[in-house]
Order: structure tokens, then sequence, then C-alpha cells
């Protein structure tokens, strides 16, 4: 990959760029702060609401929605290229900063600006009605991917194929056992454009056959799109695909460094 | 390929900014009115897969229900069945569009929590979804509507222009009521169960089932507040020949308008937080 070399002499110039300057594709993430309303039970019934607004202010209190604050102060920068794996435990805010990248979040604090398109493989069953057929949830989730129907069909034969569920494409979805719905979703999933490609840890999906597919294809789409997010627990994955890696930690991240650090960001 | 290629997401920035930001998520969603569109197909199919009838089957059932409610009731009334079968046909039809609308807004933002987590679409395609999936519904029922007109000659009093003027003055302002329950019922998980009893409720005290003229003097209120009577009557009347009081389509337009405001103002305020409700 000739992107790579390219990256790495960039690497050290992470300026928080002006926004006048027009690269093609860019995260830019300021101060990001994004905080959980947690609704209680309590407060999802508007009997409580109510009963709450009669016995004054007393109760009142209970309802004050409690928050859990995500992410904190978070700043990133990628540029083309730039292949980010995010680091940190469960719950450290992986997936909602995944979120927030893919414009599903709205930061509480500072912003999120994406240059680019944006495809969220977040949940790969996203869009997937198990009881429509293979074909029909392939065109469903290129609509909602952003593709237009003629571009679907264009593409059609080309997912079947690399999904290698032949016949079983015209059959409903809930026939399928998970390695094979797991087959479809890739496929759908990954046959859109784009130049922000933002996933969360599932790629070990399938028997090992498809792995290698898999594998293939992600590396393609890696290469087609600009800027690479991802969030996993594996170290030798991120290591593959990655050439920078940030961790998050109770929310809070560090700074992005090369792959190469991460033993030593990890130790930190 | 219609790409949404620059995004931006910024903490609060005040009322104006909220309200732009809101603007912005109406006008995106027109740009994709294809996805809704499809989206409310899929719906469509999904519900009636497998069947042979498919969605005639809801036109099959209307249609019994249409004869038999007709029959009976022309005789409780002491009415010919000819004046009022098409009366209540239309009637079954279009109020049929205004409860769909409605009741199923309940669910427009709960059934879409997948998507709305974890990709940037704008919160209107699901409105349109909704509205949509009743106008393909309100597609196949149409065959009922043009049988009456044509049994019972009806369609040579019809203009047919002005219930479509009615229709669109129906279908803009159902859908506002159906966002309002959207948001709401995404927070407040009481609102579907409100709603179903509320819509159950003004089944029968819109002249659906019975005609409006049996209400005379100062009892016609009932009708003049009941803002699914304007509705309607927006699309019943000119179907039917008759004359469309002036006051309904004042009615509908202030209606339209001032629960489009409310609605888009609700909307501007919790924009940000409905994706947290689900």
């Amino acid at each position: 990959m000739t992107a790579d070399t390219d990256t790495r002499s960039t690497l050290r110039a992470q300026t928080p760029g002006p926004s006048t300057s027009k690269e093609p594709v860019r995260i830019s993430v300021r101060d990001l702060t994004l905080r959980f309303p947690v609704y209680g039970v309590d407060a999802k019934s508007l009997k409580k609401r109510l009963a709450a607004i009669t016995v004054g202010g007393r109760l009142g209190s209970h309802a004050g929605v409690t928050e859990v604050t995500a992410l904190s102060n978070v700043n990133l920068e990628l540029r083309a290229g730039d292949r980010l794996g995010l680091v940190g435990h469960n719950g450290s805010g992986k997936t909602t900063l995944l979120r927030a990248l893919s414009g599903a979040y709205e930061p509480d604090e500072g912003q999120v600006e994406v240059e680019g398109r944006i495809a969220s493989l977040l949940n790969l069953s996203l869009g997937i009605d198990p009881s429509a057929t293979g074909y029909d949830n392939i065109r469903l989730r290129g609509r909602v991917a952003g593709l237009t129907a003629r571009e679907i069909e264009e593409r059609l034969e080309g997912i079947a194929e690399f999904s290698g569920l032949g016949p079983f494409l015209a059959m409903p979805v809930k026939t399928y056992s998970a390695g094979m719905q797991a087959r479809l979703a890739f496929g759908a999933a990954t046959a859109v454009d784009a130049d922000v490609l933002l996933m969360d840890e599932w790629i070990a999906v399938g028997d090992a056959d498809f792995q290698q597919l898999a594998h293939k294809r992600l590396l393609k789409l890696v290469e087609r799109a600009g800027i690479l997010v991802i969030a996993s627990h594996d170290h030798d994955l991120l290591r593959l695909y990655c050439n920078k890696v940030m961790r998050l930690e109770g929310g809070i991240a560090t700074e992005v460094v090369d792959i190469r650090d991460m033993d030593a960001l990890l130790a930190a | 390929m219609d790409s949404a290629t620059h995004m931006l997401r910024t903490g609060r920035r005040g009322a104006l900014f909220e309200f732009n930001m809101a603007f912005q998520d109406l006008r995106n969603s027109g740009r994709r009115l294809g996805l809704a569109w499809s989206l409310a197909l899929h719906d469509v199919m999904s519900r009636y897969r497998g069947s042979i009838l498919g969605p005639f089957w809801i036109t099959l059932s209307m249609g019994f229900m249409v004869l038999g409610i007709a029959f009976l009731y022309a005789n409780l009334f002491a009415v010919s069945v000819k004046d009022f079968l098409p009366m209540v046909a239309l009637g079954i039809v279009f109020f049929g569009v205004i409860t769909g609308v409605i009741v199923e807004g309940c669910e427009t933002f709960v059934a879409a929590a997948g998507m709305l987590s974890q990709t940037s679409l704008p919160m209107f395609t699901f409105v349109w979804r909704t509205v949509f999936r009743n106008l393909i519904n309100l597609g196949h029922h149409l065959v009922i509507v043009v049988a009456v007109l044509l049994v019972f000659g009806t369609w040579r009093h019809s203009h047919p222009l002005e219930a479509l003027g009615g229709l669109i003055l129906l279908v803009v302002n159902a859908a506002w009521i159906s966002m309002l329950v959207a948001i709401t019922a995404a927070r407040f998980r009481d609102i579907p169960q409100v709603v179903t009893s509320v819509m159950q409720f003004a089944a029968f005290v819109t002249p659906v089932f019975w005609p409006a003229d049996r209400l005379t003097g100062p009892r016609r209120i009932v009708l003049d507040v009941n803002p699914f009577y304007h509705m309607l009557e927006a699309v019943r009347s000119p179907l039917l020949g008759k004359p469309t009081d002036p006051g309904t389509y004042a009615v509908l337009t202030a209606m339209a308008l001032v629960g489009w405001a409310v609605t888009f103002g609700l909307f501007s305020v919790t924009r940000r937080r409905i994706v947290h409700y689900l």
C-alpha cells in the first residue's frame, strides 16, 4: 500500500487543521463531550411524570435526568490514509465515539466534522429483515447505505457471488444459519463506496473460508476508503489493518500514536 | 449517488442554530424521499409476504365491513342504502388513512432505533416512511372508492380535483400529528395506548358510520370542533358531489400551519435527544 508511507510522514504534523483547508477526506473532532441521559423506567411513564407534578417539587428531584458521560473532551484529527484503531476496555467509549463519527449522536459539547462519504458498519444486522429474502435484504441495506436502486442492481451480482449463498438468496433470511447471515450482511454492508469507514469489532464471522474472503474484501475496502476507524480488542487485528492507534479509558482519549507504539500505549 | 459528503455535528449553539439543524434534517429527508419510499414499500411487502391477496386483504375486509355496516345502519337510520353506502365506504377508507398515519406514528422512531443510532439518516425520513406506507395502503383501498362511485353512479357528481386537494390537506395534517406522536411516544411509552384510545373514540364521534346531517342546530358543535371531521369532509364531500364548507378548508389550513409550527418547534428542541430516548 503506497498510501502507507505518505501517512507516516505526515503523522507528526497533526495541527488542528484550519477549516479552510480543502482536504477531500477528513475527520475533525474537537473537544467532543457526549453525555447519555438515562431515562429510567420511572421517567418513561407519563403517569409518573404527572404524579410528580401533582405532589410538587419533592419527587421532582428524582425525576431529574441522570447523565452518564460517555466521552469527555476527545480530540481527533484524521486525514486520508489514516487507519485508526481504537482500544480500550468495555464501556470505555469506543462504540460511542464511532456512533458520534457516524452522525447518529449529537455532541453535547465540542464538534464532530467529517468530510467524505461515511459508511458505518457498526452492526451487521442493521436493516436486515429476517422474513425478507436475501436479495431483498441486500436491496434494503443498500438503500439505507445511500445507494440508488440502480446502483444496487449493478452490484447485486457481485454481492451474491461474494456471499456464496447461491440459491439461498431467494429464501427468507430467517432460514439462514448464523454464519450464512453473517456472509450476507457482510457482503451487503461492504458493497458501498465509502471515504470514511467506521467499524465496530465484528470481523470474526463465518467459517475459515469466509474469513479469508472477508479479510481480502476488507483490505480492498480499506484501500478504497480514505479513512478507517475501527474499534477492537484484538490487537493483532489492529496491527494488521491500522497505522495509528488511540486508547480510550472512561471516555477520555489518549493522543493518537503510531501503531508501532501500541504496546507502550497499552502499558501506560 | 446522493452523497452527504460533509457532516458537521456540534453542541448546542442557541435556539436559532437548533432550528436550522432541524430544518437541515427536513431538507436532507427531502433529498432522500426515495429512501423513505423504498422503506415504506418494503414495510407493506413484508407485512403481506406469503399471502396471495397481499394488501388487498385489508381492502377485502374493509369491503365486507362497508357492506355490513351500510346495510345495517341504513336500516337503523331508515335511509336508503344508495345514499348511505357511498358515504360509509368513503368514510371508512379515508378515516382509515387518518388513523393509520397517526397510530403508526407511535412506532416511527421506536421502530427505527437501530438505524437512528448508527447512521446519520434524517429523522424526517422515518416520518415520511410512515406516511408513505399508509398512502400505499390507500392506493389499494381506492378499489373500494372507485367501485362504490361507479356502482352508485356517484362519480357523475364528483369533483376529483377538489377531493385531491382535500386529500393533500388531510395528509399534511395527519403527518404533523404523526410526527408529534412519534416524538412523544419515543419519550413516554404510555403515548401509544393514549393515541389508540383517542383514535378509537374519534372513530365514533366523527361521522364515519353515521350521517353528519343528523346533527342539527347547536349540536353541530360536536362536528365543528372535531379536527378529524374536517379532514374527512375535505375528501369525502367532493367525491360525493356535495359542496365542501369553506370553513373546513380554513380550519384545515390553520391547523396545518399551527400544527407544523408546534411540531417543528418540538422537533428542534428534542432532535438531539430522540436517539437517546429509544
